[in-house]
């Protein structure tokens, strides 16, 4: 693959000590990966594309209302873990997943899992914000109407707003909720997507670098949206940035060229890494 | 001189030039005493000299040429007009005769006064056609010296060069230009010549079409009518019947190939619609006549209706059906022209495919779509040769898919085939006709690749 | 708003309903798919059994004796003289004697229906060949006249009753008869490929239509190809962004819109009329073609030559190559296999192309081979619009055999193009 081409490359260029041997020094992943009230519990996940191995036999577990952030270089694998979650990687052709995801202690790539309902448990906000070229309103009653979670007209009203609120962005678009989504800044229309999200009433939302293509003002309103909907949800993020992993995330998760290397109490991992990756990663050293 | 003797001695002078273009330059770099580092190679001082003594005689040939047959045609009037002969008829076809008569036993067979006339017209055009070869040869000689002997070693001669190459590559790519001139002008100078005769509202609003005028004035029914709303009608009603066939099939096929199916079937399904694409219409046209039909009369007779042989219906199915990977292949490009990401973004809050499609896919691609359906509405009414073979000829003001209708381009086949005089009305009426054609398909094509082009713009 | 955050039991309630939408919508693309195929299914099959028979052709076999005094001629006669002798005489003969019941005027001339007028040039031409064959007796095979054809190859159905069928039961008898005995068979259909048009079905062929499309190709590749590619190139590597240009792209996206029948127009008013070109001549034929196949062409060498990654053209120009040197020493080179399946594209399309021809009069009745560019002739698809408009049966297999030849040379310059994109296709 291009992207861990990339990857290996980025390392080569900014390693201070050209040997770092990966497959050397990897044993397996350091930290406890599992948790007591496990939502989502991962094991042995391998993920190819084509013949090329994207993941290695990663396990992690998610806790129940937790957030928990999934960092490392890009090319990683965090994003296409973070995909398996929800099962978006089946629109990649070439895309093959092995080994357990539960949710719920439900298998979610077993033959009867349905993978329209378990997005609808799974939601999932992009790293660009992609509303639909319909209006504020549309863009968030879209899920309430394919999957019929609402009964009339004034439910659904509702449940627009009681999501666009949820989301923060209620207020500043109370007015033009019939004016186009794509009309928005780019921070509004990430709130946008991540309202559009809540409206269907997940279990998990699934966040891919969910602030990358924004300012630091929209960023922040972000970040305190997902403090927020810790409370409701369980969220999986996946971040370029360390600070913001540390600001919203209670448990950290390190992947490197695929594999889960080191997993942890957030505050634990950026002040203490116990895997020489990690601190490395941590410490700017690369990535 | 012959026009293929004439170009090939041109072509013989500007090779003759080049080489001693190229000769003059080489000579002159060997006597330099200091040699520059870097020079302009002498093969583009023979390039400069042949192109100068060439395009110029080539472009006063083509206007000579074109000059020649009016002028020779004025000559011989004047001639004709001197020798007090009477000529009631057309010129042109007065002429006919005279031009046609090569051997001397067609000559022997002229009547006397034409026999005097085709002696003028023998020397007439000998006058032309030796001017003519003269007025270039004598051209492309003295701009070949002129150029040769102007080009020294201080010539930028490469720089020239590439200036003629690239006047000619615009004058290439200006022809589409003087394509669509030449179609608007050839159209509509007949079409003036048609409206001269024939008054515009009742070409447009008439509702009767019998453009069989009589040969003699006196003949019983001799006035033809030229209403041709009943050929808008008919080819309005075809081109829906195509439509209403073409657009779900292909955009549901578009669809299903580019969101459902798997990789196997596309690498069979996608050829097997390029052979669609690519059948002849007139294969589609005797399909149409010959199986369709009279498929689909015997059909309705079983069911009790009256068709007509002819009937709209089964050019339009064919039609549709021909239309059907054109419609396809367009909508695929609008579709796939919708970022992934809308899609991820409607399939990650647990939409089905088809919920996607519907309510995401095609309102995005809506515009899009909208282009592909007005360039296949375009396609349709200009479309001929499955009307010609399995439409009828009759023009009936009806929208009954049973019956037979006529269309536009059915009637300029028929107004146009045959052996008839250029100048009569009938023939005239073919070219107004192509002139709305023309017009209307011009207008959806121009709105269709506007609001397509507004789409993209919008994704990228 | 307190609803529950667990929503499964909500979206179950719908789900049975939403897949089954889901399973509509996608068996409706399938359909739709599956519609165009069963079509082009139908149509293949429909016209190859029509055509099929067309390559075969029924032959009487009769015994003529070549008597030369009837005919007027000796062993030292002169071409022209057996050119102008009447060779009809022996062969009606030949049928005389082989069905001597045929003695009334009308039967008699019907017995001379059994084979084609072709018979009589048949059978000249062998004597020509062979002059020694004067003066005797020899046992040939003539073309069946095409109702005989048609009764061989069973498209006239034989249990009809009399009323209804075209060949009537005398003559019915002769045929059974003859074929009872083996005097008539069928062989392969030559004349198929090596004659002109014909009014009559048994002779007609389509060599002159083959040659005339290849004439007509021939004048639009060498227009055509030449004048895209270089304005492929003018839009693509020097024109300027201003108006004019923009003014030219629209035009060429117009033209590739325009219905092919305009182009027939513009071939007739300014070729024909204003230019004195002569009529249903492959010349004309090829100018208009050429006109209407530009945009394709034009269009395909602009993707090409787009594909060409820009670091080739700074390698040139690093070199100090001006830019036209750049441009057709390294950018068209590169580009040329793209350029020449859209070539090859374009020609296709002008190959299957009926209606601009129409206009210029290519729709002639044309019984000789043209030699030339300059000679009338006709194309492929005029012969079978031409013929699918004949009123003889006959005519029937050979439109389908003419569709069938058309579509074999159309796949062949399809598969030579897409075997060129395949093997120059390079990912830059």
């Amino acid at each position: 693959m291009n992207m861990i081409a990339d990857t290996m490359t980025a390392n080569m260029d900014n390693k201070p000590e050209p040997q770092v041997n990966l497959d050397i020094e990897y044993t397996e992943t350091v930290g406890a990966y599992t948790c007591d009230d496990a939502k989502i519990s991962t094991r042995d996940v391998n993920v190819f594309y084509d013949t090329n191995q994207a993941i290695h036999d990663v396990s992690l577990d998610v806790g129940r209302n937790e957030v928990i952030a999934l960092i490392g270089p890009s090319g990683c694998g965090k994003s296409t873990f973070l995909r398996c979650l929800n099962r978006m990687n089946d629109t990649i052709d070439i895309c093959r997943v092995q080994g357990k995801i539960l949710l719920d202690g439900e298998n979610i790539y077993s033959k009867k899992q349905d993978p329209v309902l378990l997005r609808a448990r799974v939601g999932m906000v992009f790293q660009k914000p992609n509303p639909f070229p319909k209006s504020i309103y549309d863009n968030v009653a879209y899920g309430p109407r394919i999957h019929g979670l609402t009964k009339n007209k004034a439910e659904l009203d509702d449940l627009v707003e009681d999501a666009l609120v949820k989301a923060g962005l209620f207020d500043e678009v109370k007015d033009r909720l019939h004016g186009p989504g794509t009309g928005l800044s780019g921070g509004q229309q990430q709130r946008l997507c991540i309202a559009r999200t809540i409206a269907v009433q997940p279990e998990v939302i699934l966040m891919d670098e969910p602030a990358s293509a924004l300012d630091p003002i929209a960023t922040a309103k972000i970040e305190e949206l997902i403090n927020e909907l810790r409370k409701n949800y369980t969220i999986v993020i996946v971040t370029h940035s360390m600070q913001q992993a540390a600001r919203v995330s209670q448990r950290t998760a390190y992947f490197h060229m695929g594999r889960l290397i080191e997993v942890g109490d957030t505050n634990k991992i950026f002040t203490n890494p116990k895997h020489e990756l990690t601190e490395k990663y941590i410490t700017g050293r690369f990535g | 001189m012959s026009i293929s003797a004439l170009l090939l001695l041109l072509a013989f002078l500007a090779a003759f030039g080049f080489l001693i273009g190229r000769q003059k330059i080489h000579l002159q770099y060997k006597q330099q005493s200091e040699k520059p580092r870097i020079t302009t190679l002498p093969k583009y001082f023979g390039y400069v000299a042949g192109l100068v003594s060439l395009i110029p005689a080539l472009l006063v040939l083509f206007v000579l040429h074109v000059a020649e047959t009016p002028w020779i045609n004025h000559q011989i009037s004047e001639v004709i007009a001197s020798e007090g002969l009477q000529t009631d008829l057309d010129l042109d076809l007065y002429l006919n005769d005279i031009k046609n008569a090569n051997s001397e036993a067609e000559v022997a067979a002229l009547s006397h006064d034409k026999q005097v006339i085709h002696g003028h017209y023998q020397r007439i055009t000998k006058t032309a056609e030796w001017g003519k070869s003269a007025v270039v040869i004598s051209l492309a000689v003295l701009l070949g010296l002129f150029a040769l002997k102007r080009i020294n070693t201080e010539t930028r001669a490469r720089l020239i060069f590439e200036k003629i190459i690239e006047w000619i590559l615009l004058a290439a790519a200006s022809i589409a230009i003087m394509t669509t001139v030449g179609i608007v002008l050839s159209v509509l100078f007949e079409s003036m010549r048609f409206f001269g005769d024939v008054p515009v509202m009742d070409f447009m609003f008439g509702t009767e079409w019998s453009p069989q005028t009589a040969i003699r004035a006196d003949q019983v029914g001799s006035s033809a009518a030229f209403g041709a709303v009943p050929l808008f009608v008919g080819t309005m009603l075809i081109s829906v019947i195509a439509l209403m066939v073409s657009v779900p099939l292909g955009l549901m096929s578009a669809i299903y190939l580019s969101e459902y199916a798997s990789r196997s079937v596309r690498a069979v399904a996608k050829p097997v619609l390029e052979i669609l694409a690519g059948i002849p219409t007139v294969v589609y046209g005797f399909f149409a006549a010959l199986t369709v039909a009279p498929f689909i009369r015997d059909l309705g007779e079983g069911l009790g209706l009256s068709v007509a042989s002819e009937s709209a219906l089964a050019a339009g199915l064919v039609m549709g059906i021909m239309i059907i990977p054109f419609v396809s292949s367009l909508a695929d490009d609008v579709m796939s022209a919708v970022p992934q990401a809308l899609r991820e973004g409607s399939l990650g809050l647990g939409a089905t495919r088809s919920e996607t499609i519907v309510k995401v896919l095609i309102p995005a691609a809506l515009p899009g779509i909208v282009g592909g359906v007005l360039l296949a509405a375009s396609r349709a009414i200009g479309e001929t040769m499955i009307v010609v073979m399995a439409a009828g000829l009759a023009a009936n003001l009806t929208v009954n898919p049973l019956e037979a209708v006529t269309t536009v381009t059915v009637q300029i086949v028929t107004l146009l085939t045959g052996d008839q005089e250029f100048d009569s009305a009938k023939t005239l009426a073919a070219f107004a006709l192509g002139l709305m054609l023309f017009v209307t398909t011009l207008v959806l094509n121009m709105v269709a690749l506007y609001v397509v082009r507004k789409y993209r713009e919008q994704y990228e | 708003m307190n609803k529950p955050i667990n929503n499964t039991d909500q979206v179950k309630l719908s789900l049975k309903k939403r897949y089954f939408k889901e399973k509509v919508f996608k068996s409706a693309g399938l359909l739709a798919i599956g519609i165009a195929f069963m079509f082009l299914l139908v149509l293949l099959t429909d016209i190859i059994t029509k055509a099929m028979p067309a390559f075969s052709q029924t032959q009487v076999n009769l015994t003529v004796s070549i008597d030369a005094d009837e005919l007027g001629l000796k062993d030292d006669s002169s071409r022209e003289d057996f050119m102008a002798a009447d060779f009809r005489q022996p062969i009606r003969q030949a049928l005389r004697d082989r069905f001597p019941e045929a003695t009334k005027r009308k039967v008699k001339k019907e017995l001379y229906t059994l084979v084609s007028i072709g018979a009589e040039y048949q059978l000249r031409d062998a004597v020509l060949e062979n002059p020694a064959l004067l003066g005797q007796s020899v046992t040939m095979d003539f073309i069946a006249d095409d109702d005989v054809d048609a009764v061989i190859k069973g498209a006239i159905d034989r249990t009809l009753p009399e009323s209804d069928r075209r060949v009537k039961d005398q003559k019915l008898g002769w045929i059974l008869e003859m074929e009872a005995s083996g005097e008539v068979h069928k062989t392969f259909n030559w004349l198929f490929f090596s004659a002109g048009d014909s009014r009559e079905p048994e002779l007609a062929g389509i060599k002159g239509a083959i040659l005339g499309s290849l004439y007509t190709l021939l004048v639009t590749l060498a227009l055509s190809f030449p004048v895209a590619v270089a304005a492929a190139i003018y839009l693509e590597e020097f024109a300027p962004k201003n108006r004019f240009i923009d003014f030219i792209e629209i035009n060429i996206n117009n033209l590739a819109a325009v219905p092919s029948i305009v182009f027939g127009l513009l071939g007739l008013a300014v070729f024909i009329n204003f230019f004195s070109m002569p009529r249903s001549a492959p010349l004309v034929g090829g100018i208009v073609l050429s006109l209407m196949t530009l945009p394709t062409i034009i269009i395909a060498s602009r993707s090409a030559i787009k594909a060409v990654p820009p670091s080739l053209r700074e390698a040139a120009l690093g070199l100090g190559a001006s830019k036209m040197q750049t441009v057709f020493h390294h950018v068209l080179p590169a580009a040329l296999p793209g350029i020449l399946t859209g070539t090859i594209i374009g020609m296709a399309q002008a190959l299957g192309e009926t209606a601009p021809l129409l206009m210029i009069g290519m729709v002639a009745f044309i019984v000789d081979i043209p030699q030339s560019i300059g000679d009338p002739s006709t194309v492929l698809p005029i012969q079978v619009f031409l013929w699918a408009d004949a009123p003889e049966r006959g005519f029937l297999e050979k439109t389908s055999a003419a569709i069938l030849v058309l579509l074999v040379f159309l796949i062949a310059m399809n598969a030579v193009a897409i075997r060129l994109r395949k093997k120059f296709e390079k990912k830059w």
